[in-house]
């Protein structure tokens, strides 16, 4: 130690040194990143302004894939317009569900531990698994859903997936059930932060429940709300394995959603240009997206 | 201290450059193996080799006639074959052989520049006929060049289950059954409730499970949008029959998964629509009851004279080390070697002779339940392709998949659903 302390003199080689190590630490994920990450992405963006077959010479187009995507593609609007419907019920539906059940579970309930574990559960199960299994409950002549239905007395009860209507729904209904889960564990542990004598001091004042709840619940759980709401926004933006699983973005393009049409353009089509073009576009969306929210997080979070 | 933080330092760095030559290590084993003295190594991409008997027992062949050349097969997964090697290949991997999924496969792997043309080893090798195709090595042509040499052809049929036919005491169906009376037979021989409902007919959940129908008297062609009206009253009548509860619904159908292979073999719907392949299926797994098979039904009453259905064609790689000895394995497989292993075990080859067409009505010697003169469905007078070659086929093949099931789901009407098939396929066009 004594050593340490005759080098603290020499303070400059020593914190380059310092520096060093700590980047010799991060490299190997920069690497990784920049491998794996980094130039695919700058790789598709110059793609977006090429037509690409995989086998033919790549060949610098200009905006071409740009100007068929918005102005002779109407896949790519009813893709944008299925995405958007995905996102916007999605989100706010799975935070509902996440908090309230969060909420639940917060309280002395007998069992805690085990409705907590079954209501992960679904989140780490297999999508795959998962889906097949929705898929049969939903099943529109044999699935015990519309069988309940019937039996209930509803004459004409929803084809779900088989039809163009309820399709979206079947799927939303699908990723509210599988990720509420995890959100639930995240506002969970929001919920355990908040302190106990905020509560006391509001039911002393005569605040009931709701009150409670709108005045220093919902407050106090917001920057984990911003949390949740960005990555439940990029993750349903950018879903598509779940429509590729139940649907196949079908019937009809019911349920074709833009990371669905980039696949399709891509891997079926092999336009890996155009497909890069719509990435693109999915990827400003999300950016927009995201910068809206990091600006409103600083704004709706600042009593804290 | 100082030591220790060099030790983490190196460690980091090696940490680091083990991740990249860990990624670029996995590669480049293969090639290094045709060392021996002009011993060649030829890679074959295919797929369910695994759980395909004759592909072994076709590859041991081809080997045991050229010791010279070993065959190494290299194997993806089915569903995703199509996808997998148009990425594979164009990473430039050197498949000397390809085995492609259809037309719209291989059509597309041409537009890539991804498999050689085959005119130059067709026109030195004396040995090819290519009239033991049917004429399909013609219709594998794009762009006046061939590409393609037909390993199995599967043209669709009716299968259908005579002792629940004799059980009702309703006569077999025949060859060129209009749909009307197809579908007058199927409510004929549906009966029971629930569980125990047999029904008439099956539909699977393919779009070419209806316009095969009309593709077969080629009043219907997916390259030609003036035909598309013409799928109309076999829409009618497919959706007439799924209606009177003769079919089981493609909703349901698709929400579960629902194989047609099981709903045969359980006896649960007395006749099926599909290619060929489902001989080689039933011979196998059919034991309790006996099969026979028609011509597939049409507006016109068109007989036994033409059949329609996909091709499996073989190609060659574009980045092929050994592209003479990926035609020999061509030859052989695509030829009277590989096409009397694959007769039999019931699959249609693409190569036809007396032979092979003498295999087929065998059959019943050795499978008392199969139906006698299968020749007669497999030795037709024209073979029609159900999806014509083009760069399109493709682009073309999803948009009938969605509009299908949107017509199938009744969620948009015929007239509207083969509407907007002109107009997707109109805008694909002028892409």
């Amino acid at each position: 130690m004594s050593k340490d302390n005759s080098q603290i003199k020499k303070t400059k080689p020593l914190a380059r040194k310092k520096t060093l190590v700590a980047y010799s630490f991060i490299l190997p994920n920069l690497i990784g990143f920049l491998i794996f990450t980094f130039i695919p992405i700058v790789f598709s963006l110059l793609l977006s302004f090429c037509e690409w077959d995989s086998g033919n010479p790549i060949k610098f187009v200009g905006l071409k894939n740009f100007i068929v995507m918005f102005t002779k593609d109407s896949s790519f609007w009813i893709a944008l317009k299925n995405t958007l419907y995905y996102t916007i019920v999605t989100v706010p539906v799975t935070m509902a569900f996440a908090l309230f059940l969060a909420i639940l579970m917060n309280k002395p309930l007998k069992g805690r531990v085990f409705f907590r574990s079954v209501l992960f559960f679904p989140y780490i199960a297999s999508l795959v698994a998962v889906a097949v299994v929705w898929m049969a409950l939903f099943n529109p002549d044999r699935g015990p859903v519309n069988s309940l239905l019937l039996a209930v007395g509803i004459t004409n009860p929803p084809r779900w997936a088989a039809s163009t209507t309820w399709a979206m729904p079947t799927i939303i209904g699908l990723t509210v059930w599988k990720g509420m889960g995890y959100y639930m564990i995240v506002y969970l542990a929001a919920l355990q932060g908040v302190s106990a004598e905020l509560y006391e001091a509001a039911s002393l004042d005569g605040a009931n429940k709701w009150k409670q709840f709108l005045h220093i619940t919902w407050p106090s759980v917001t920057p984990t709300t911003f949390f949740i709401l960005m990555m439940l926004m990029v993750s349903t933006f950018k879903s598509y394995d779940t429509m590729y699983i139940t649907t196949q973005g079908g019937p009809g393009e019911a349920t074709k959603v833009l990371a669905y049409h980039i696949y399709n353009s891509a891997f079926v089509s092999s336009k890996f240009g155009y497909a890069s073009a719509v990435a693109m576009v999915l990827f400003g969306i999300i950016m927009v997206v995201t910068l809206i929210q990091f600006k409103g997080e600083k704004k709706f979070t600042s009593y804290l | 201290m100082k030591k220790r933080r060099l030790l983490a330092g190196l460690l980091a760095a090696v940490m680091a450059v083990g991740m990249i030559t860990g990624c670029s290590g996995g590669s480049s084993t293969s090639s290094g193996k045709s060392g021996g003295n002009e011993k060649v190594t030829i890679k074959v991409a295919l797929w369910d080799y695994s759980n395909t008997k004759y592909y072994k027992t076709m590859f041991d062949a081809f080997t045991a006639k050229y010791p010279d050349i070993t065959v190494e097969p290299v194997e993806f997964a089915a569903d995703e074959y199509d996808n997998t090697i148009t990425t594979q290949l164009g990473g430039k991997q050197d498949f000397d052989v390809v085995f492609t999924k259809g037309t719209p496969a291989l059509s597309a792997l041409i537009a890539q520049g991804h498999v050689l043309a085959l005119d130059d080893f067709i026109a030195k090798d004396t040995s090819f006929n290519k009239d033991n195709y049917l004429g399909l090595i013609d219709q594998l042509q794009m762009d006046g060049k061939t590409y393609g040499v037909p390993f199995r052809k599967d043209n669709n049929l009716i299968f259908y289950n005579k002792d629940l036919f004799d059980k009702a005491g309703v006569p077999y169906p025949q060859d060129g059954m209009t749909m009307k009376e197809y579908h007058e037979l199927a409510a004929k021989m549906t009966s029971g409730t629930g569980n125990d409902k047999v029904y008439g007919a099956h539909v699977h959940t393919w779009p070419s499970n209806v316009y095969n129908y009309a593709r077969r008297t080629e009043s219907f062609d997916q390259l030609n949008k003036d035909t598309y009206m013409n799928l109309k009253p076999y829409y009618e009548e497919i959706l007439a029959m799924q209606d009177e509860g003769l079919i089981q619904d493609y909703g349901a159908l698709k929400s579960s998964n629902i194989h047609y292979s099981g709903v045969f073999y359980n006896q649960q719907a007395a006749m099926l629509q599909i290619g060929t392949w489902f001989i080689n299926m039933c011979l196998e797994n059919v034991k309790d009851f006996n099969w026979g098979c028609c011509s597939v039904p049409n507006e016109e009453g068109m007989g036994n004279t033409n059949a329609v259905g996909g091709v499996t064609p073989i190609a060659i790689g574009a980045y092929a080390k050994h592209p003479e000895e990926a035609w020999k394995f061509i030859t052989t497989v695509c030829g009277e070697e590989g096409a009397e292993l694959l007769a039999n075990t019931g699959i249609v080859p693409g190569y036809n002779s007396d032979k092979i067409n003498g295999i087929f009505d065998a059959i019943p010697e050795k499978y008392p339940n199969a139906p006698e003169k299968l020749s007669n469905y497999i030795n037709v007078e024209k073979y029609v392709i159900e999806q014509r070659m083009s760069k399109k086929t493709k682009d073309i093949d999803t948009i009938f998949q969605e509009q299908h099931s949107a017509i199938m789901t009744k969620s948009v009407t015929i007239d509207e659903g083969l509407k907007k098939l002109i107009e997707r396929v109109s805008e694909v066009e002028a892409q």
